[in-house]
């Protein structure tokens, strides 16, 4: 029985891991992307500049434009600048301006006046992505959650499947076909487990409310809003007095939340009725401060008198629970070194599935080595193999590109950006159609190689910001872009010469591959 | 070619299908009864309760999915998760009805 | 934190020259079986004492998670240069077992 179990368990994670490995592929890739968004957006708009930090010059600044320019809006955002984050960013409800009622910009500190910066989404894009799959909402969401499951699903099979995870806990054993394939995959899950366990199951954690809805209703009843309302200790907003009454300097608010908690770096302010006798101010500590969400890590004060009128409610147990996970999915809280290594670790994640989907194919090409071509639901795994794998990666650099060449007034430009990844990605599908896969594999590899690698050389044709200048400068996240772009391309560059180089394997002992030796993955087939 | 892949008897496919929708559907039916139950009857706070039955629901959605393919047929993988489902939903039932009588 | 790092990593190569298998493979000779234990009992218990140091200079919540990161960034470092560079590796090991407490005692 102990044997049926495990291999049933190595069934459903092969074929779980197939059908969703192409999009759970893409959501980790650009899910890796997203712990550099901030980053990313910085080279994105090389226009924002940054500036010495000077939280309390910034909230001058910002309520200085929004007093000017926002005075008639019930409702002002601010989120200040950070080491990652260069623009402050001012925003407002306003019914006539902007999409869905609310108007954003970036302002320059030195300046007060906003800064006209390139139209993109930059690092936002692969973010929402991530999660949105640009899907219509909620559909994608769902669909991304899902898949999260699924990816939950699959280490947990896996780990029921490898029956030697503690005596080949160290083993990797490269050179050696598909052998090394799968030492490659089981190493860089087990190795790498902690985090791949936390990111899948916290993802689930993120969007809960949504895809678990019936605790939350059959608890509430039709009063879901105040499960939420509980959850995040939200005051009901202020009513409007209609009397005209100045708004107290922000600073003099930032000033008390310095006593109150010394050291806090601040994420947002929120300003309901300025310039109302009923102004309410929430100082909202940044995410950057703890490893959890903390609800209790946020100030209201009166606008108009200046008083502290309350703090967030302390968290329950299960509360830090849940936001441990989600504070831990998104890593706000990661200084630079930490921050390198999330990357990494979703990197290792990204390759346990691709790893995984090469090897699905790579298995049951060995069986039809001799034959002309692929029976068709196998070539249909490899083009989608390819297309989800180095297509993907060609649309990333086709974003990057598209960025630095639409010229800066045209209308649409970013949404422009975002076309030129989805037609890179498209030609990318239809290329691995019209070619033999190995072939498909080396060309697409080849030409993102190049794309990546003359990133910097773009960047710095482009726009001046090239290495010469931001490393002389010390603007380490221009930098970064640029130096990761170039270690891309020269990885790619190794990985398609190993397959434009090599002549076509042949099946070397057939009859060992038809044996079937008794493999912790043997599946029936 | 030999029959390898296009080989399968239909009842395979059948089993695995019905396998398949007992994990997706059953599954999402006892995950949901579990985080209902644990929301209902948890001697916590009425938000904490709730939150911890939210955590709690993919424990089961997966176990659920783990037994529909473990178990020795697609009839034995239904009723494991129709029959705690059941259970679960009448526990709900009882404690629904003990908080707003 | 790069001491306590180093400290775990020397603890999970412990670990590894703790099996049979690795521990001939990577230095040439069999094992006594009192050696084994030995290493055993080593690679635990510098992982607990660079968890320990780790909690207590980063707090439980960062503390752990650090941990956890470097952690796992090591023993991939290990596993997947092995088969390149064994000898490198274990030298880097070697020094890790004396600049480890030494970084995590004394710097910051």
């Amino acid at each position: 029985m102990k044997e049926g179990f495990r291999q049933a368990m190595a069934w459903l994670h092969t074929w779980t891991g197939l059908i969703f490995g192409w999009l759970l592929f893409a959501i980790f890739l650009t899910g890796t992307l997203s712990y550099f968004k901030e980053e990313i957006t910085h080279w994105s708009q090389p226009e924002v500049r940054s500036h010495a930090l000077d939280p309390v010059h910034s909230l001058e600044v910002a309520q200085r434009y929004l007093q000017d320019n926002a005075g008639h809006s019930g409702t002002w955002f601010i989120r200040m600048p950070n080491e990652r984050e260069a623009a402050l960013s001012v925003g407002y409800r306003d019914a006539k301006g902007g999409p869905r009622g609310f108007v954003s910009k970036n302002l320059d500190t030195q300046t007060g006046q906003p800064v006209e910066a390139r139209d993109s989404r930059g690092g936002e894009f692969f973010y929402r992505f991530h999660f949105q799959l640009q899907m219509p909402y909620p559909f994608g969401r769902w669909l991304s959650t899902f898949c999260a499951f699924i990816m939950l699903l699959g280490l947990v099979t896996g780990i029921i499947t490898h029956k030697k995870i503690f005596k080949e806990f160290f083993t990797f054993r490269p050179g050696k076909g598909q052998r090394s394939w799968l030492d490659g995959h089981n190493a860089i899950g087990v190795l790498v487990l902690p985090f791949h366990l936390m990111i899948s199951y916290s993802s689930l954690v993120l969007f809960m409310y949504m895809v678990m809805p019936a605790g939350i209703m059959a608890s509430y009843g039709n009063d879901t809003d105040k499960y939420f309302n509980d959850l995040f200790g939200r005051n009901d907003a202020p009513k409007v007095a209609n009397v005209a009454t100045p708004l107290v300097p922000l600073p003099s608010l930032y000033a008390q939340v310095q006593a109150l908690q010394p050291g806090a770096r601040i994420g947002n302010i929120q300003v309901q009725n300025p310039g109302d006798s009923n102004a309410r101010v929430t100082f909202t500590q940044s995410a950057a401060d703890h490893v959890a969400y903390r609800r209790s890590a946020n100030w209201t004060f009166d606008g108009a008198s200046g008083a502290l009128l309350s703090q967030g409610k302390p968290e329950s147990g299960a509360m830090m629970t849940a936001f441990s996970f989600a504070g831990l999915h998104m890593g706000n809280f990661a200084g630079p070194w930490l921050r390198w290594l999330y990357f990494f670790f979703g990197v290792s994640g990204t390759a346990v599935i691709g790893t995984g989907l090469v090897m699905w194919l790579g298995k049951r090409q060995l069986k039809h080595a001799k034959s002309e071509r692929l029976p068709g639901e196998l070539r249909l795994v490899e083009v989608l193999n390819i297309a989800s794998m180095s297509g993907l990666l060609l649309a990333v650099a086709g974003f990057f590109w598209a960025n630095r060449l639409i010229p800066m007034g045209v209308e649409g430009r970013a949404d422009w950006e975002i076309n030129t990844f989805f037609i890179a990605w498209g030609l990318s599908l239809v290329h691995a159609v019209l070619r033999s896969g190995r072939r498909a594999w080396g060309e697409q590899l080849a030409l993102g190689a190049l794309a990546f690698a003359l990133l910097p050389l773009l960047n710095g044709l482009a726009t001046g910001q090239g290495l010469n200048h931001s490393v002389r400068v010390g603007d380490w996240a221009m930098a970064g872009f640029d130096l990761t772009a170039l270690g891309t391309g020269l990885f790619l560059a190794w990985l398609a010469g190993k397959m434009l180089r090599r002549p076509k394997p042949v099946a070397k002992r057939p009859s060992r591959a038809a044996k079937k030796p008794s493999t912790e993955t043997a599946e029936a087939s | 070619m030999t029959r390898k892949t296009a080989g399968l008897p239909l009842s395979y496919r059948l089993a695995v299908a019905s396998r398949s929708l007992a994990a997706l559907l059953g599954g999402y039916l006892l995950a949901s009864l579990a985080s209902v139950c644990i929301a209902l009857v948890a001697p916590l706070p009425q938000v904490d309760a709730t939150l911890t039955g939210l955590l709690l629901s993919f424990v089961f959605y997966l176990l659920a999915f783990i037994w529909c393919f473990a178990c020795r047929s697609a009839w034995r993988a239904w009723l494991g998760v129709l029959a705690p489902s059941l259970l679960l939903g009448l526990i709900s039932a009882i404690a629904y009805w003990m908080k707003n009588p | 934190m790069l001491g306590i790092a180093l400290m775990a990593f020397a603890g999970f190569v412990a670990l590894c020259l703790a099996m049979e298998k690795h521990f001939s493979d990577l230095l040439g000779r069999k094992p006594r079986p009192g050696q084994l234990r030995l290493l055993r009992a080593a690679g635990w218990l510098l992982l607990l004492v660079s968890l320990m140091l780790g909690v207590n200079l980063r707090g439980w919540a960062h503390g752990l998670v650090e941990w956890t990161a470097v952690v796992m960034a090591g023993v991939t470092l290990w596993v997947f240069g092995l088969p390149y560079q064994p000898r490198l590796l274990l030298g880097l090991a070697a020094a890790s077992l004396v600049l480890g407490p030494l970084l995590a005692v004394f710097a910051v």
